[in-house]
Formats: structure tokens, C-alpha cells, sequence
């Protein structure tokens, strides 16, 4: 017998068709938004004109600044090292923040009290602002990367949160009745129903957790840590290094838009096994 | 029921995507954005002569801006022919001056030659015509327990810097042959408490500041002043475009002009400058009128030097150009003196009212 619910087959050509075809619809949508992104930054400079060219850099004029100007490799690599930084930060932050997600969750499902007390706290801390927390997280995390990973988490943590604990509660009661009726412990239970039906949620927590888990960093990084893209583009203005500035916002923005891409296809491979479907049903 | 879900999925999608883009051009807009957005050019709508300008501060509203708050007070900018004169906070992350002349949102602002240089070694076509501090007012100030004496004392230890700092810092290592990997900066806000709390070793402030403010709170602090270590910079500068020189010297003129008057009246009474920094124009800034007395007092050592009893207030003499350019150079900005300073202005004014001279 096959794992998991949907009863998915072996690959043959068909389900190989269906899941690039789930893949595709996912991506084109992706790729609009991408180019709409580009238009938006064109219209943003020809609707505010009085930003000027100095101050106001456009697509091309970083494309020039990473590539085609005679310091294009020091611009280049600069930007790397800190995209580095940024990246290993916000890696850091995401798995702590998704991982931790998971954990509370879990408790939160299992004990319903738990989550009566504690869930309205975690959307009060939710509310309170980022850049004010900061203060107090540096004192009591260090600017190191614990306090950038802490920033960078709680930013992912909340909303999965919510999701994961949604997804756990979706899965199917019946399912779970059926799998104790043949014998089964709670943990099979738990392995064959309950995540499966959860993994659609978690999935996509992860997948709208990367802007996060980006912002966090880039917010610790500025107020904390003083590392990485988060800071090295805010020093870029004093410097009046606004191609700099522009190049790090076009490069965070568009790693960002690739990292969720990543982890939708990702998902959309994953969910395929559990059948045409999954995911796309509640 | 499957075609709700794909919306729901979709939602998500969309709001990822909107979050980031929401993030990104707040990253943007944070970098580039001002509470004024009032006409920067100047307008007679009010029927005024000049009509309203908006003004840049280099920091936020506190005694630093005695000048500016006794001209609003008393009038000065208004008998100028000036409607009103919008003062613009800013921060330790805050908009450049220099930004805020190129997207014209400011007409003029407070800022400081290793601010504009860079601008303007950029293309920014702006000039320095004036400045209030004749002494570079910048300080390390580190516990008196703890003390840094010299710049080669901050080797291995921690410093705060101001984002809007980082310039004169790394001029302050570059021009005594300091390796800034040997340093840790720490990024720094307006809140000096990371010092007092012993996070950091050493806070890049305002000598007529920080350590007035901390001794008040019962921190005991040395300050080492970056004027005695071979950065003898200007600052508060008057930082204009050029079109504003070659277009607008009456108006400019008559700004400076309310300008000297409101920093004559400054100098003359630090209790009244605390009073109007304190109570009325930077009143949500929780300043202590006795701290900004304090630091009204130290301030007027350097607004004033031999050389603008002699000359002026605001005028700096070649002397003083010279050795800002050298410092400069030594922090790898390399500007020509007639591409950086513009003291005709001043000069002309001193020249036509001799009478404003302290």
C-alpha cells in the first residue's frame, strides 16, 4: 500500500504531465509579478520625477553598476559578501522561526488550554512594532547572530504559526478513526493522517515565511548586528552610494522572489505525491 | 469548493508578493522620505516675498538649532520676507541633507562637509555657504572608569556610530592611520544608553551633548574631541544647490541674515535657547532645560572663535577651507575647496551690514 492520503501511484507519464503542469501554474504567475515588479520600479521614477537621477536609480542604471562599469567587480563582490551575511542571517531565522512554529503548534493543538492562555499573548507581542523590540531583544540576545536569528524569527513565527496550527486541525477525523480501527498507534496515526494533511499549511507557511525571514534579517542587521545588507544599504546613503542602495533593494528583492519560488516548487513536487490535488483541497 | 481553495492559494501567493514589495519600497521610502512635503522651492502663495521654505536638520529638534528657534521665535525669517520656515527633524537614519536638496524637498540644510562632499563628488551640484560650528563638535565619549583618550584607545574595543556618522568616524581612523577592522562599530540610534549600560566602550556624539545629557544621569564620561586628532571639519554647515546661489542670492541673503540674528540672540541667552528648545519647538523630545542649558553654553564655544568675532558668524576663513580639505583627503575624499565652499554670500552680506557683526 502506498503512504499517505490520495493513494498517489507510481510515476507514470501522466502524473509526471500533471505535476509539471502544477509547477507551471505556480511559476507563471511568479514570472508576471517579476516583470510587474520591473514596470513598477520604471513607473515609480517617470511618476516622481523630482527624485532625480542621482537619487533615483533605474533598472539599468544598476544593471551599469553591477556589471558594465570599470568597478563593477568591486561592486560586485561587496555586494555579495554582505548578500551573504544577509542570507546566512535570514536562513538562520527562518529555521528557528519555522521550526519553532512547528513545536508550538504541536502543543497548541494537543492542549487546547495551552492555546486558550497563551495564543491571545503571542498576537499581542505580535503587534508590538519590530524596530522598538529591537532595544531590548539586542540586550537580552546580544548583536550577534542570536539576536539577529531572534529578530528575523519572531517575524516568521506568528503568521506560520497560525497557518501550521490550522493545517494540524484540518486533518480529517475519519481518517485518523480509520487508521486506530486497523490497529494503529497514535503515532502512526499521527504520521500517516496528520502531517500529510498538514503539510499543504506548512508548506505554505514556509513559502510566505522568506520575505519575512528576509525583513527580519535586514531590520537586525541595520538596528543590531551592523553586518550584511541590512546595514551596509542604509551607510550607502550618507555615502551618497544611491546605485549601491538600489542594486542591494533590486538584489534582496529579487532573491527573495526566487527563494519562494524555490520552495513553491518545492511544495507543488512534494503535494503531487499525495495526489493531483492535494493542497487544493480543504 | 476546489476553485475557493485555489483563491485561497492564490491569496497567499499575492500577499507573499505584496509584503515583499510592501517591504521593499518601505525600505525605499524610509530612505527617502521627509515630513515635509511642502513646496522645497519657495512660493509667494502665502504672499509673502519668498514665501515657505523647508529647512533640514542635521539631528533632531534639540538646542542645536538655538539659531534657528529664536529667528522663528522673534520673527527674523518673516521680516526677511520669508512666510514661514519649515524645520525638518532628522536622525541618526534620517535623510541626508544632501538627498533632500536633490529631490528638492528641502531648500537648505544643516549638514557638514564629509556629508556634502560625497554628494557632490557624485554630481550634486550643491555648496557649503556658511557654518554655525566653526569646531568639529564631534566626540568619543567613552566612561570616565574607561576612558578613550586617543583614537589608537579604541583598538579591540566596541564603539557606537550613528548611521549618518559612519562617514566622519571612518575620516576620524583614516586620517590617524586606524585599521576600522581593529574597531567594533556598533550601529547606533539618538539613545546614548547603550554606553551607560556598558554595551559599547565608546559613543560617537556631540561633545555639546551626549556627555552633558549621560553626566546629568549620573554616568561620570570623558569626551575626546576629533578636532584634536587631526580633524579639524566644520560643521552645521549651510548646504545649498547651486541653481539656489545663482538664482536666489536675495533669498538666500535675506535667510542667512535671520540666521545671524537668531544665532546672536542664541548666543547672548542659553537659559532662553533651552527654554525654546526644551518647551516649545522640541518639545516631544523629553529634553531637561538644565541639561540644555548646559549644552547651550558649551555650544556658543563653537559658534564662536576669534576668527567670527573678526569676521562674522558662519564665515570660515581659508585657513580653516584648507585644513578641512586636507581632512577630507585623508578620508578619500578628494574635492577642490571652489567645489565644496562658497563664502561670497556671506561675505557680501558682512560687507553690506557690518552692523550684524558680534
Amino acid at each position: 500500500m502506498d503512504r499517505g492520503i490520495g493513494g498517489g501511484s507510481t510515476m507514470n507519464s501522466t502524473t509526471v504531465t500533471s505535476t509539471l503542469r502544477r509547477v507551471g501554474r505556480f511559476l507563471a504567475p511568479l514570472a508576471i509579478a517579476m516583470a510587474l515588479l520591473f514596470a513598477l520600479w520604471y513607473l515609480f521614477l517617470v511618476a516622481f520625477p523630482q527624485v532625480g537621477p542621482r537619487v533615483g536609480k533605474s533598472p539599468v542604471d544598476v544593471w551599469n553598476y553591477l556589471f558594465t562599469t570599470p568597478t563593477s567587480h568591486v561592486a560586485r563582490a561587496n555586494l555579495l559578501d554582505n548578500l551573504q551575511i544577509t542570507m546566512r542571517d535570514a536562513a538562520i531565522g527562518f529555521t528557528a522561526g519555522i521550526g519553532a512554529a512547528v513545536i508550538v503548534a504541536a502543543l497548541f493543538v494537543l492542549f487546547a488550554s495551552l492555546e486558550q492562555t497563551l495564543l491571545p499573548i503571542a498576537v499581542l507581542l505580535r503587534s508590538v512594532p519590530l524596530v522598538a523590540m529591537t532595544p531590548i531583544i539586542v540586550l537580552v540576545f546580544g548583536r550577534g547572530v542570536a539576536g539577529v536569528t531572534v529578530m528575523a524569527g519572531i517575524v516568521v513565527f506568528f503568521p506560520a504559526l497560525v497557518m501550521i496550527m490550522a493545517g494540524l486541525r484540518e486533518a480529517p477525523r475519519q481518517a485518523q478513526e480509520l487508521v486506530e480501527a486497523y490497529g494503529g498507534s497514535r503515532w502512526s496515526a499521527l504520521y500517516m493522517v496528520a502531517i500529510p494533511s498538514a503539510l499543504p499549511s506548512l508548506f505554505a507557511a514556509a513559502r510566505i515565511s522568506v520575505p519575512g525571514a528576509l525583513i527580519g534579517a535586514l531590520i537586525g542587521e541595520w538596528l543590531g548586528s551592523g553586518e550584511g545588507l541590512g546595514s551596509s544599504l542604509i551607510k550607502a546613503i550618507p555615502r551618497y552610494q544611491y546605485n549601491e542602495l538600489w542594486a542591494s533593494v533590486a538584489v534582496v528583492t529579487i532573491v527573495s522572489i526566487v527563494l519562494y519560488a524555490v520552495v513553491g516548487v518545492c511544495e507543488n513536487l512534494v503535494l503531487a505525491r499525495f495526489g493531483p490535488t492535494a493542497g487544493n483541497t480543504p | 469548493m476546489a476553485l475557493t481553495s485555489v483563491h485561497r492559494r492564490d491569496f497567499f501567493r499575492y500577499a507573499a508578493l505584496a509584503g515583499l514589495a510592501v517591504g521593499g519600497t518601505g525600505l525605499v521610502a524610509a530612505c527617502a522620505s521627509s515630513d515635509s512635503s511642502k513646496s522645497s522651492g519657495g512660493s509667494s502663495a502665502d504672499g509673502s516675498k519668498f514665501g515657505t521654505v523647508a529647512v533640514q536638520l542635521s539631528w533632531i529638534k534639540n538646542i542645536e538649532f538655538a539659531g534657528e528657534y529664536f529667528a522663528l521665535e522673534k520673527g527674523y525669517y518673516k521680516d526677511g520676507g520669508f512666510g514661514n520656515v519649515d524645520l525638518v527633524a532628522g536622525g541618526a537614519a534620517g535623510t541626508g541633507v544632501e538627498a533632500g536638496l536633490d529631490t528638492g524637498k528641502i531648500w537648505i540644510g544643516m549638514s557638514a562637509p564629509q556629508l556634502t562632499a560625497p554628494a557632490v563628488l557624485n554630481g550634486l551640484p550643491a555648496k557649503i555657504v556658511g557654518a554655525t560650528y566653526q569646531k568639529n563638535p564631534f566626540a568619543i565619549v567613552s566612561s570616565a572608569a574607561k576612558p578613550i583618550n586617543t583614537p589608537q584607545d579604541m583598538i579591540g574595543r566596541k564603539i557606537g556610530v550613528q548611521d549618518s556618522n559612519q562617514l566622519v568616524f571612518g575620516a576620524l581612523l583614516d586620517a590617524n592611520g586606524i585599521d576600522a577592522k581593529s574597531i567594533t562599530v556598533v550601529p547606533a540610534q539618538f539613545d546614548p544608553s547603550p554606553l551607560a549600560n556598558g554595551e559599547v566602550d565608546g559613543w560617537v556624539s556631540y561633545v555639546t551633548n551626549e556627555p552633558i545629557t549621560l553626566a546629568a544621569k549620573g554616568f561620570p564620561n570623558h569626551a575626546m574631541l576629533f578636532a584634536d586628532f587631526k580633524l579639524p571639519l566644520v560643521a552645521e554647515t549651510f548646504t545649498v544647490k547651486q541653481e539656489t546661489i545663482d538664482n536666489e542670492r536675495d533669498k538666500l541673503k535675506a535667510f542667512l541674515i535671520a540666521e545671524i540674528k537668531g544665532w546672536t540672540d542664541a548666543i547672548g541667552d542659553p537659559a532662553e535657547s533651552a527654554r525654546l528648545a526644551a518647551e516649545v519647538y522640541g518639545k516631544d523630545q523629553n529634553l531637561a532645560v538644565a541639561e540644555q542649558i548646559e549644552e547651550a553654553k558649551a555650544q556658543v564655544g563653537l559658534v564662536v572663535s576669534d576668527d567670527t568675532k573678526a569676521n562674522g558668524l558662519f564665515t570660515i576663513t581659508q585657513t580653516l577651507i584648507d585644513q578641512n580639505i586636507a581632512a577630507l583627503k585623508a578620508a578619500k575624499l578628494d574635492i577642490a575647496a571652489g567645489d565644496l565652499f562658497d563664502m561670497s554670500i556671506i561675505n557680501e552680506i558682512y560687507t553690506e551690514h557690518p552692523d550684524l557683526k558680534i
